[in-house]
Protein backbone atom coordinates (compact mmCIF):
# COMPACT_ATOMS: atom_id res chain seq x y z
CA UNK A 1 0.00 0.00 0.00
CA UNK A 2 2.98 2.66 1.02
CA UNK A 3 4.21 1.81 -2.46
CA UNK A 4 1.01 2.86 -4.17
CA UNK A 5 1.95 6.30 -2.54
CA UNK A 6 4.40 7.01 -5.15
CA UNK A 7 1.59 6.50 -8.25
CA UNK A 8 -0.68 8.61 -5.99
CA UNK A 9 2.11 11.54 -5.77
CA UNK A 10 2.38 11.64 -9.01
CA UNK A 11 -1.07 11.85 -10.00
CA UNK A 12 -1.34 14.80 -7.64
CA UNK A 13 1.51 16.46 -9.19
CA UNK A 14 0.33 15.69 -12.60
CA UNK A 15 -3.19 17.38 -11.84
CA UNK A 16 -1.50 20.51 -9.89
CA UNK A 17 0.24 20.88 -13.40
CA UNK A 18 -2.32 20.24 -15.75
CA UNK A 19 -5.02 21.56 -13.95
CA UNK A 20 -4.64 24.99 -16.11
CA UNK A 21 -5.16 23.43 -19.05
CA UNK A 22 -8.96 22.18 -18.84
CA UNK A 23 -9.66 25.10 -16.41
CA UNK A 24 -8.08 27.83 -17.09
CA UNK A 25 -10.00 29.49 -19.16
CA UNK A 26 -13.09 29.20 -16.92
CA UNK A 27 -11.01 30.56 -14.02
CA UNK A 28 -9.30 33.60 -15.66
CA UNK A 29 -12.59 34.80 -17.32
CA UNK A 30 -14.64 34.60 -13.45
CA UNK A 31 -16.89 32.43 -15.01
CA UNK A 32 -16.35 29.54 -12.27
CA UNK A 33 -14.67 29.65 -9.14
CA UNK A 34 -11.20 27.89 -9.02
CA UNK A 35 -13.53 25.36 -6.37
CA UNK A 36 -15.98 25.13 -8.17
CA UNK A 37 -14.34 24.03 -11.37
CA UNK A 38 -11.71 21.96 -10.15
CA UNK A 39 -14.42 19.83 -8.81
CA UNK A 40 -16.29 19.63 -11.77
CA UNK A 41 -12.49 18.68 -13.08
CA UNK A 42 -12.25 16.27 -10.90
CA UNK A 43 -15.45 14.23 -11.62
CA UNK A 44 -14.48 14.44 -15.69
CA UNK A 45 -10.90 13.37 -15.09
CA UNK A 46 -11.91 10.65 -13.58
CA UNK A 47 -15.03 9.41 -15.40
CA UNK A 48 -12.21 9.87 -18.19
CA UNK A 49 -9.60 7.14 -16.46
CA UNK A 50 -11.94 4.43 -15.70
CA UNK A 51 -14.12 4.14 -18.89
CA UNK A 52 -11.20 5.33 -21.46
CA UNK A 53 -7.98 5.05 -19.49
CA UNK A 54 -6.78 1.62 -20.31
CA UNK A 55 -5.00 1.37 -24.00
CA UNK A 56 -2.80 3.87 -22.43
CA UNK A 57 -1.79 1.89 -19.81
CA UNK A 58 -1.06 -0.91 -21.78
CA UNK A 59 1.02 1.28 -23.70
CA UNK A 60 2.79 2.18 -21.18
CA UNK A 61 3.35 -0.54 -18.91
CA UNK A 62 4.75 -2.51 -21.72
CA UNK A 63 7.59 0.14 -22.65
CA UNK A 64 9.68 -1.77 -19.28
CA UNK A 65 9.76 -4.17 -17.45
CA UNK A 66 9.86 -3.37 -13.89
CA UNK A 67 9.45 -4.24 -10.14
CA UNK A 68 8.03 -2.63 -7.05
CA UNK A 69 10.84 -0.86 -5.98
CA UNK A 70 11.40 0.36 -9.72
CA UNK A 71 8.20 1.51 -10.48
CA UNK A 72 7.78 3.74 -6.91
CA UNK A 73 11.16 5.34 -7.49
CA UNK A 74 10.27 6.22 -11.52
CA UNK A 75 6.93 7.56 -10.26
CA UNK A 76 8.59 9.65 -7.49
CA UNK A 77 11.13 10.84 -9.91
CA UNK A 78 8.71 11.88 -12.50
CA UNK A 79 6.57 13.31 -9.41
CA UNK A 80 9.21 15.41 -8.11
CA UNK A 81 10.30 16.70 -11.30
CA UNK A 82 6.77 17.85 -12.26
CA UNK A 83 6.11 19.51 -9.35
CA UNK A 84 9.49 21.13 -9.59
CA UNK A 85 8.39 22.49 -12.55
CA UNK A 86 4.59 23.92 -11.22
CA UNK A 87 6.61 25.71 -8.41
CA UNK A 88 8.04 27.54 -11.40
CA UNK A 89 4.50 27.97 -12.99
CA UNK A 90 5.60 25.93 -16.44
CA UNK A 91 3.02 23.71 -18.18
CA UNK A 92 5.05 20.71 -18.35
CA UNK A 93 4.05 17.21 -19.96
CA UNK A 94 4.05 14.48 -17.00
CA UNK A 95 4.18 12.20 -20.05
CA UNK A 96 7.78 13.04 -20.27
CA UNK A 97 8.42 12.97 -16.97
CA UNK A 98 7.39 9.49 -16.66
CA UNK A 99 9.21 8.25 -19.54
CA UNK A 100 12.23 10.07 -18.40
CA UNK A 101 12.24 8.59 -15.11
CA UNK A 102 11.19 5.07 -16.29
CA UNK A 103 14.35 5.60 -19.28
CA UNK A 104 16.30 6.62 -16.18
CA UNK A 105 15.67 3.61 -14.50
CA UNK A 106 15.78 1.59 -17.97
CA UNK A 107 19.36 2.96 -18.19
CA UNK A 108 20.42 2.12 -14.85
CA UNK A 109 19.29 -1.58 -15.42
CA UNK A 110 20.19 -1.33 -19.27
CA UNK A 111 16.51 -2.88 -19.85
CA UNK A 112 15.39 0.05 -22.21
CA UNK A 113 12.25 -1.09 -24.76
CA UNK A 114 13.40 0.76 -27.77
CA UNK A 115 10.68 -0.26 -30.09
CA UNK A 116 7.58 1.43 -27.81
CA UNK A 117 9.44 4.37 -27.34
CA UNK A 118 9.54 5.24 -30.94
CA UNK A 119 5.59 5.85 -30.89
CA UNK A 120 5.44 7.99 -27.82
CA UNK A 121 8.44 10.69 -29.30
CA UNK A 122 6.59 10.73 -32.41
CA UNK A 123 3.56 11.63 -30.70
CA UNK A 124 5.11 13.92 -28.34
CA UNK A 125 6.19 15.74 -31.26
CA UNK A 126 2.79 15.19 -33.22
CA UNK A 127 1.02 16.72 -29.79
CA UNK A 128 1.77 20.51 -30.06
CA UNK A 129 1.35 20.71 -33.85
CA UNK A 130 -1.76 18.76 -33.59
CA UNK A 131 -2.83 20.98 -30.98
CA UNK A 132 -1.98 23.95 -33.26
CA UNK A 133 -3.72 22.20 -36.48
CA UNK A 134 -6.34 21.30 -34.47
CA UNK A 135 -7.05 25.09 -32.83
CA UNK A 136 -6.85 26.68 -36.14
CA UNK A 137 -9.00 24.24 -37.98
CA UNK A 138 -12.19 24.47 -35.44
CA UNK A 139 -11.21 28.26 -35.28
CA UNK A 140 -12.17 28.49 -39.16
CA UNK A 141 -15.33 26.63 -38.68
CA UNK A 142 -16.19 27.84 -35.54
CA UNK A 143 -15.59 31.78 -36.71
CA UNK A 144 -17.84 30.93 -39.41
CA UNK A 145 -20.49 29.69 -37.55
CA UNK A 146 -20.45 31.90 -35.45
CA UNK A 147 -20.27 35.18 -37.76
CA UNK A 148 -22.98 33.44 -39.48
CA UNK A 149 -26.00 32.91 -37.15
CA UNK A 150 -24.59 36.59 -35.54
CA UNK A 151 -26.16 35.86 -31.79
CA UNK A 152 -27.13 39.09 -30.27
CA UNK A 153 -25.34 39.67 -26.69
CA UNK A 154 -26.83 37.86 -24.54
CA UNK A 155 -27.01 34.61 -26.17
CA UNK A 156 -23.43 34.99 -27.37
CA UNK A 157 -22.24 35.18 -23.95
CA UNK A 158 -24.10 32.20 -23.10
CA UNK A 159 -23.07 30.08 -26.20
CA UNK A 160 -19.46 30.72 -25.07
CA UNK A 161 -19.78 30.29 -21.19
CA UNK A 162 -21.48 26.71 -22.28
CA UNK A 163 -19.14 26.60 -24.95
CA UNK A 164 -16.17 27.24 -22.74
CA UNK A 165 -17.48 25.06 -19.27
CA UNK A 166 -18.20 21.61 -21.86
CA UNK A 167 -14.83 22.14 -23.69
CA UNK A 168 -13.40 22.44 -19.98
CA UNK A 169 -14.77 19.43 -18.93
CA UNK A 170 -14.17 17.13 -22.34
CA UNK A 171 -10.34 18.20 -21.61
CA UNK A 172 -10.71 17.10 -18.28
CA UNK A 173 -12.19 13.56 -19.68
CA UNK A 174 -9.35 13.36 -22.17
CA UNK A 175 -7.11 14.05 -19.41
CA UNK A 176 -8.04 11.99 -17.06
CA UNK A 177 -8.94 8.70 -20.24
CA UNK A 178 -5.03 10.04 -21.81
CA UNK A 179 -3.09 10.84 -18.68
CA UNK A 180 -3.73 8.26 -16.28
CA UNK A 181 -1.42 6.05 -17.96
CA UNK A 182 1.57 7.87 -16.53
CA UNK A 183 0.25 7.56 -13.18
CA UNK A 184 -0.45 3.83 -12.54
CA UNK A 185 0.95 1.84 -15.57
CA UNK A 186 4.23 1.09 -13.97
CA UNK A 187 2.30 -0.11 -11.13
CA UNK A 188 0.33 -2.19 -13.66
CA UNK A 189 3.45 -3.20 -15.52
CA UNK A 190 4.73 -4.60 -12.03
CA UNK A 191 1.53 -6.64 -11.44
CA UNK A 192 1.38 -4.71 -8.35
CA UNK A 193 -2.52 -3.34 -9.28
CA UNK A 194 -5.13 -4.80 -11.50
CA UNK A 195 -6.33 -2.74 -14.56
CA UNK A 196 -9.32 -1.68 -12.52
CA UNK A 197 -8.01 -0.27 -9.05
CA UNK A 198 -4.97 1.41 -11.44
CA UNK A 199 -7.18 3.59 -13.14
CA UNK A 200 -9.56 3.95 -10.00
CA UNK A 201 -6.57 5.42 -8.11
CA UNK A 202 -5.12 6.88 -10.86
CA UNK A 203 -8.39 8.81 -11.71
CA UNK A 204 -8.54 10.03 -8.40
CA UNK A 205 -5.19 11.52 -7.69
CA UNK A 206 -5.07 13.40 -10.99
CA UNK A 207 -8.24 14.98 -9.02
CA UNK A 208 -6.62 15.52 -5.92
CA UNK A 209 -4.19 17.63 -7.68
CA UNK A 210 -6.14 19.69 -9.64
CA UNK A 211 -8.28 20.37 -6.91
CA UNK A 212 -5.32 21.02 -3.82
CA UNK A 213 -2.49 22.27 -5.71
CA UNK A 214 -4.47 23.37 -9.57
CA UNK A 215 -3.55 27.23 -9.36
CA UNK A 216 0.43 28.15 -9.74
CA UNK A 217 0.32 27.36 -13.79
CA UNK A 218 -2.96 28.36 -13.86
CA UNK A 219 -2.19 32.06 -15.49
CA UNK A 220 0.67 30.63 -18.00
CA UNK A 221 -1.06 29.44 -20.39
CA UNK A 222 -4.16 31.54 -19.74
CA UNK A 223 -2.86 35.21 -20.02
CA UNK A 224 0.94 35.04 -19.71
CA UNK A 225 1.65 33.90 -23.28
CA UNK A 226 -1.30 34.77 -25.47
CA UNK A 227 -3.73 37.55 -24.09
CA UNK A 228 -6.86 34.97 -24.95
CA UNK A 229 -10.45 36.60 -25.46
CA UNK A 230 -13.80 34.13 -24.63
CA UNK A 231 -13.92 32.80 -28.23
CA UNK A 232 -10.38 32.17 -28.47
CA UNK A 233 -10.15 30.37 -24.95
CA UNK A 234 -13.10 27.90 -25.76
CA UNK A 235 -11.38 27.41 -29.63
CA UNK A 236 -8.33 26.35 -27.52
CA UNK A 237 -10.13 24.15 -25.20
CA UNK A 238 -12.03 22.27 -27.78
CA UNK A 239 -8.79 21.72 -30.18
CA UNK A 240 -6.41 20.73 -26.99
CA UNK A 241 -9.50 18.06 -25.41
CA UNK A 242 -9.57 16.81 -29.41
CA UNK A 243 -6.25 16.30 -29.54
CA UNK A 244 -5.52 14.41 -26.43
CA UNK A 245 -8.57 12.37 -26.85
CA UNK A 246 -7.47 11.68 -30.78
CA UNK A 247 -3.87 10.13 -28.75
CA UNK A 248 -6.26 8.40 -26.35
CA UNK A 249 -7.58 6.24 -29.19
CA UNK A 250 -3.93 5.62 -30.34
CA UNK A 251 -3.08 4.66 -26.99
CA UNK A 252 -0.49 6.66 -26.59
CA UNK A 253 -0.53 9.17 -23.12
CA UNK A 254 0.54 12.60 -24.57
CA UNK A 255 0.83 15.97 -22.61
CA UNK A 256 -2.15 18.04 -22.44
CA UNK A 257 0.25 20.97 -21.25
CA UNK A 258 2.18 20.47 -24.62
CA UNK A 259 -1.50 20.04 -26.76
CA UNK A 260 -3.32 23.68 -24.67
CA UNK A 261 0.40 25.05 -25.31
CA UNK A 262 0.06 24.45 -29.30
CA UNK A 263 -3.67 25.19 -29.47
CA UNK A 264 -2.72 28.70 -27.92
CA UNK A 265 -0.16 29.20 -30.54
CA UNK A 266 -2.02 27.88 -33.43
CA UNK A 267 -4.56 30.67 -32.40
CA UNK A 268 -1.25 33.76 -31.69
CA UNK A 269 0.15 32.37 -35.00
CA UNK A 270 -4.19 32.93 -36.57
CA UNK A 271 -3.89 36.37 -34.86
CA UNK A 272 -0.47 37.61 -35.43
CA UNK A 273 2.72 36.25 -34.03
CA UNK A 274 3.16 39.55 -31.96
CA UNK A 275 0.77 38.60 -29.97
CA UNK A 276 2.67 35.82 -28.24
CA UNK A 277 4.93 36.25 -25.71
CA UNK A 278 8.21 35.10 -26.54
CA UNK A 279 10.07 35.08 -23.10
CA UNK A 280 7.01 32.78 -21.72
CA UNK A 281 7.33 30.74 -24.58
CA UNK A 282 11.12 30.30 -24.43
CA UNK A 283 10.25 29.48 -20.41
CA UNK A 284 7.58 26.85 -21.58
CA UNK A 285 10.03 25.18 -24.34
CA UNK A 286 12.97 25.37 -21.71
CA UNK A 287 10.60 23.54 -19.08
CA UNK A 288 9.87 20.81 -21.83
CA UNK A 289 13.19 19.96 -22.43
CA UNK A 290 14.45 20.00 -18.64
CA UNK A 291 11.37 17.55 -17.77
CA UNK A 292 12.15 14.56 -18.67
CA UNK A 293 16.14 15.09 -18.40
CA UNK A 294 15.54 15.92 -14.43
CA UNK A 295 13.02 13.28 -13.89
CA UNK A 296 15.44 10.50 -15.61
CA UNK A 297 18.35 11.94 -13.55
CA UNK A 298 16.25 11.79 -10.13
CA UNK A 299 15.17 8.65 -10.68
CA UNK A 300 18.65 7.06 -11.87
CA UNK A 301 19.91 8.78 -8.65
CA UNK A 302 17.76 7.18 -6.58
CA UNK A 303 18.34 3.78 -9.02
CA UNK A 304 21.60 4.04 -7.65
CA UNK A 305 20.27 4.28 -3.87
CA UNK A 306 18.27 1.70 -3.54
CA UNK A 307 18.59 -1.17 -6.20
CA UNK B 1 -35.26 27.10 -23.04
CA UNK B 2 -32.48 29.72 -23.30
CA UNK B 3 -34.08 31.90 -20.83
CA UNK B 4 -34.26 29.89 -18.51
CA UNK B 5 -30.67 28.74 -18.42
CA UNK B 6 -29.21 32.72 -18.45
CA UNK B 7 -31.86 34.04 -16.01
CA UNK B 8 -29.52 36.72 -14.69
CA UNK B 9 -28.52 37.41 -18.29
CA UNK B 10 -32.09 37.90 -19.15
CA UNK B 11 -32.21 40.54 -16.27
CA UNK B 12 -29.70 42.41 -17.16
CA UNK B 13 -31.31 42.77 -20.67
CA UNK B 14 -34.29 43.53 -19.19
CA UNK B 15 -32.71 46.08 -16.73
CA UNK B 16 -30.70 47.53 -19.70
CA UNK B 17 -34.08 48.46 -21.37
CA UNK B 18 -35.42 50.27 -17.94
CA UNK B 19 -32.53 52.27 -17.77
CA UNK B 20 -33.53 53.13 -21.39
CA UNK B 21 -37.06 53.64 -20.41
CA UNK B 22 -35.86 56.04 -17.38
CA UNK B 23 -33.27 57.80 -19.40
CA UNK B 24 -36.08 58.34 -22.00
CA UNK B 25 -38.21 60.01 -19.30
CA UNK B 26 -35.53 62.28 -18.14
CA UNK B 27 -35.08 63.54 -21.40
CA UNK B 28 -38.89 64.15 -21.74
CA UNK B 29 -39.22 65.76 -18.63
CA UNK B 30 -36.03 68.15 -19.69
CA UNK B 31 -37.33 69.40 -22.61
CA UNK B 32 -40.75 69.98 -20.75
CA UNK B 33 -38.68 72.10 -17.73
CA UNK B 34 -36.71 73.88 -20.68
CA UNK B 35 -39.69 74.76 -22.85
CA UNK B 36 -40.95 76.83 -19.72
CA UNK B 37 -38.07 79.48 -20.07
CA UNK B 38 -38.32 79.21 -24.12
CA UNK B 39 -42.10 80.06 -24.03
CA UNK B 40 -43.38 83.43 -24.89
CA UNK B 41 -43.89 85.17 -21.57
CA UNK B 42 -40.36 83.13 -20.40
CA UNK B 43 -42.38 82.83 -16.84
CA UNK B 44 -40.94 79.84 -16.05
CA UNK B 45 -43.63 78.88 -13.94
CA UNK B 46 -44.00 74.89 -12.56
CA UNK B 47 -39.58 75.12 -13.86
CA UNK B 48 -38.47 74.33 -10.36
CA UNK B 49 -41.31 71.54 -10.25
CA UNK B 50 -40.20 69.98 -13.58
CA UNK B 51 -36.53 70.36 -12.90
CA UNK B 52 -37.08 68.41 -9.53
CA UNK B 53 -39.12 66.17 -11.82
CA UNK B 54 -36.13 65.94 -13.73
CA UNK B 55 -33.72 64.89 -10.77
CA UNK B 56 -35.94 62.21 -10.11
CA UNK B 57 -36.34 60.87 -12.92
CA UNK B 58 -32.50 61.20 -13.43
CA UNK B 59 -31.98 58.95 -9.85
CA UNK B 60 -33.81 56.72 -10.92
CA UNK B 61 -31.89 55.83 -14.00
CA UNK B 62 -28.97 56.01 -11.39
CA UNK B 63 -30.63 53.58 -9.41
CA UNK B 64 -31.48 51.04 -12.35
CA UNK B 65 -27.52 51.15 -13.23
CA UNK B 66 -26.37 50.72 -9.70
CA UNK B 67 -28.57 47.11 -10.06
CA UNK B 68 -27.46 46.09 -13.68
CA UNK B 69 -23.76 46.86 -12.16
CA UNK B 70 -24.48 45.06 -9.06
CA UNK B 71 -25.96 42.04 -10.84
CA UNK B 72 -23.27 42.33 -13.64
CA UNK B 73 -20.42 42.71 -10.57
CA UNK B 74 -21.93 38.43 -9.57
CA UNK B 75 -20.22 37.30 -12.08
CA UNK B 76 -23.50 37.59 -14.92
CA UNK B 77 -21.84 37.71 -18.31
CA UNK B 78 -18.42 37.22 -19.81
CA UNK B 79 -15.88 39.87 -18.42
CA UNK B 80 -15.48 41.48 -22.29
CA UNK B 81 -19.26 41.76 -22.19
CA UNK B 82 -19.68 43.12 -18.25
CA UNK B 83 -16.40 45.97 -19.07
CA UNK B 84 -18.27 46.76 -22.29
CA UNK B 85 -21.42 47.23 -20.47
CA UNK B 86 -19.89 48.96 -17.57
CA UNK B 87 -18.22 51.35 -19.64
CA UNK B 88 -21.23 52.02 -22.26
CA UNK B 89 -23.73 53.12 -18.70
CA UNK B 90 -21.04 55.12 -17.56
CA UNK B 91 -21.16 56.73 -20.54
CA UNK B 92 -24.78 56.89 -21.07
CA UNK B 93 -24.98 58.87 -17.68
CA UNK B 94 -23.47 61.55 -18.89
CA UNK B 95 -26.11 62.53 -20.54
CA UNK B 96 -28.67 62.90 -17.63
CA UNK B 97 -26.18 64.86 -15.90
CA UNK B 98 -25.72 66.91 -18.60
CA UNK B 99 -29.58 68.07 -19.12
CA UNK B 100 -29.57 68.18 -15.22
CA UNK B 101 -26.77 70.78 -14.96
CA UNK B 102 -28.14 73.14 -17.74
CA UNK B 103 -31.54 73.39 -15.79
CA UNK B 104 -29.32 73.80 -12.47
CA UNK B 105 -27.48 76.56 -14.15
CA UNK B 106 -30.67 78.46 -15.63
CA UNK B 107 -32.44 77.80 -11.84
CA UNK B 108 -29.17 78.53 -9.66
CA UNK B 109 -28.25 81.59 -11.92
CA UNK B 110 -30.98 82.88 -12.57
CA UNK B 111 -30.43 82.54 -16.00
CA UNK B 112 -33.28 84.36 -18.31
CA UNK B 113 -32.44 83.31 -22.73
CA UNK B 114 -32.83 85.78 -24.77
CA UNK B 115 -35.61 85.99 -27.84
CA UNK B 116 -32.87 85.42 -30.64
CA UNK B 117 -31.09 82.45 -29.08
CA UNK B 118 -34.28 80.53 -28.47
CA UNK B 119 -34.88 79.33 -32.28
CA UNK B 120 -31.96 78.00 -32.20
CA UNK B 121 -31.63 76.38 -28.45
CA UNK B 122 -35.04 74.73 -29.50
CA UNK B 123 -32.82 73.47 -32.85
CA UNK B 124 -29.93 72.20 -30.85
CA UNK B 125 -32.18 70.32 -28.37
CA UNK B 126 -34.56 68.60 -30.60
CA UNK B 127 -31.48 67.41 -32.87
CA UNK B 128 -29.50 66.31 -29.64
CA UNK B 129 -32.87 64.65 -28.09
CA UNK B 130 -33.28 62.90 -31.98
CA UNK B 131 -29.61 61.23 -31.67
CA UNK B 132 -30.46 60.37 -27.65
CA UNK B 133 -32.96 58.29 -29.67
CA UNK B 134 -31.31 56.83 -32.12
CA UNK B 135 -28.80 55.60 -29.46
CA UNK B 136 -30.97 54.31 -27.51
CA UNK B 137 -31.93 52.18 -30.99
CA UNK B 138 -28.01 51.01 -31.02
CA UNK B 139 -28.73 49.90 -27.54
CA UNK B 140 -31.74 48.10 -27.98
CA UNK B 141 -30.14 46.61 -31.25
CA UNK B 142 -27.09 45.11 -29.17
CA UNK B 143 -29.64 42.90 -27.57
CA UNK B 144 -31.73 42.00 -30.48
CA UNK B 145 -29.81 41.77 -33.33
CA UNK B 146 -31.76 44.33 -35.91
CA UNK B 147 -28.36 45.09 -37.76
CA UNK B 148 -29.16 48.64 -37.47
CA UNK B 149 -25.73 49.66 -35.54
CA UNK B 150 -23.98 50.68 -37.94
CA UNK B 151 -26.50 52.64 -40.40
CA UNK B 152 -27.40 54.82 -37.17
CA UNK B 153 -23.59 55.41 -36.52
CA UNK B 154 -23.54 57.31 -39.86
CA UNK B 155 -26.97 59.30 -39.13
CA UNK B 156 -25.93 60.32 -35.41
CA UNK B 157 -22.93 61.28 -36.32
CA UNK B 158 -24.99 63.91 -39.02
CA UNK B 159 -27.33 65.11 -36.23
CA UNK B 160 -23.77 65.75 -33.62
CA UNK B 161 -22.64 67.90 -36.91
CA UNK B 162 -25.41 69.44 -36.89
CA UNK B 163 -25.55 70.41 -32.91
CA UNK B 164 -22.15 71.48 -33.52
CA UNK B 165 -23.24 73.92 -36.15
CA UNK B 166 -25.68 74.92 -33.83
CA UNK B 167 -23.78 75.33 -30.83
CA UNK B 168 -20.81 77.54 -33.05
CA UNK B 169 -23.84 80.09 -34.57
CA UNK B 170 -25.42 80.31 -30.87
CA UNK B 171 -22.19 81.22 -29.24
CA UNK B 172 -21.14 83.32 -32.21
CA UNK B 173 -24.72 85.13 -31.72
CA UNK B 174 -24.11 85.14 -27.70
CA UNK B 175 -20.51 87.08 -28.60
CA UNK B 176 -22.20 89.51 -31.32
CA UNK B 177 -25.10 90.61 -29.25
CA UNK B 178 -25.25 93.48 -26.66
CA UNK B 179 -25.41 91.50 -24.32
CA UNK B 180 -23.25 92.27 -20.72
CA UNK B 181 -19.87 90.51 -20.44
CA UNK B 182 -21.31 88.08 -17.63
CA UNK B 183 -24.52 87.13 -19.51
CA UNK B 184 -22.35 86.02 -22.49
CA UNK B 185 -20.54 84.07 -20.36
CA UNK B 186 -23.20 82.07 -19.00
CA UNK B 187 -25.41 81.82 -21.92
CA UNK B 188 -22.15 80.14 -23.45
CA UNK B 189 -21.45 77.66 -20.50
CA UNK B 190 -25.60 76.77 -20.78
CA UNK B 191 -24.72 76.14 -24.86
CA UNK B 192 -21.58 74.51 -24.04
CA UNK B 193 -23.54 72.18 -22.11
CA UNK B 194 -26.38 71.81 -24.64
CA UNK B 195 -23.52 70.67 -27.49
CA UNK B 196 -21.78 68.07 -25.11
CA UNK B 197 -25.12 65.92 -25.22
CA UNK B 198 -25.07 65.36 -28.86
CA UNK B 199 -21.19 64.97 -28.32
CA UNK B 200 -21.88 62.24 -25.81
CA UNK B 201 -24.15 60.53 -27.83
CA UNK B 202 -21.89 60.34 -30.65
CA UNK B 203 -19.00 59.10 -28.69
CA UNK B 204 -21.54 55.86 -27.43
CA UNK B 205 -22.80 55.50 -30.86
CA UNK B 206 -19.12 54.59 -31.70
CA UNK B 207 -18.79 52.96 -28.90
CA UNK B 208 -21.81 50.87 -29.25
CA UNK B 209 -20.55 49.96 -32.60
CA UNK B 210 -16.85 48.61 -31.43
CA UNK B 211 -19.04 46.32 -29.08
CA UNK B 212 -21.01 45.08 -31.81
CA UNK B 213 -17.51 44.16 -34.33
CA UNK B 214 -16.10 43.04 -31.42
CA UNK B 215 -18.62 40.38 -31.24
CA UNK B 216 -17.68 38.70 -34.55
CA UNK B 217 -14.71 36.52 -34.67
Amino acid sequence: MFSLMGGVFLGWALGANDASNVIGPAVSTKMLRFRTAAAVAALFVLAGALLQGSSGVHTLSGLTGMGLTRAVISSVAAAAAVTIMTILRLPVSSSQAVVGAILGIGFFNRQVNFSGLGKVVVCWVGTPVGGAIAAVLVYKVVAFLYNRVNLPMVPSDGFLRIGILAAGAYGAYALGANNVANVTAVFVGAEHLSMTLALLVGGLSIGLGIVTFGRPVMNTVGSRLVQLDSFSAFVVLLAEALTVHFYTFMGVPVSTSQAIVGAVLGIGLLKGTSTVSRKTLIGILFGWFLTPVVAGCISLAGAAIYL
Amino acid sequence: MLRIIFKKQHQVQVLIMKYLQALKMTQESFVLALEMCLGDDKACVDFDVLTDETHRFESHADDVREEIKTLMYGKILLPESREDLMRLLDGIDHIPRYMEIVLNIIKTQRLAIPDFLVGDIRELVSASLEACGLMSLQVEDLFKRKGRIKELVSVIDLKESQCDKIERRLISSIFDSNLDGFQKMQLKELVIYLGDISDQVDIISKQINIMNLKRRV
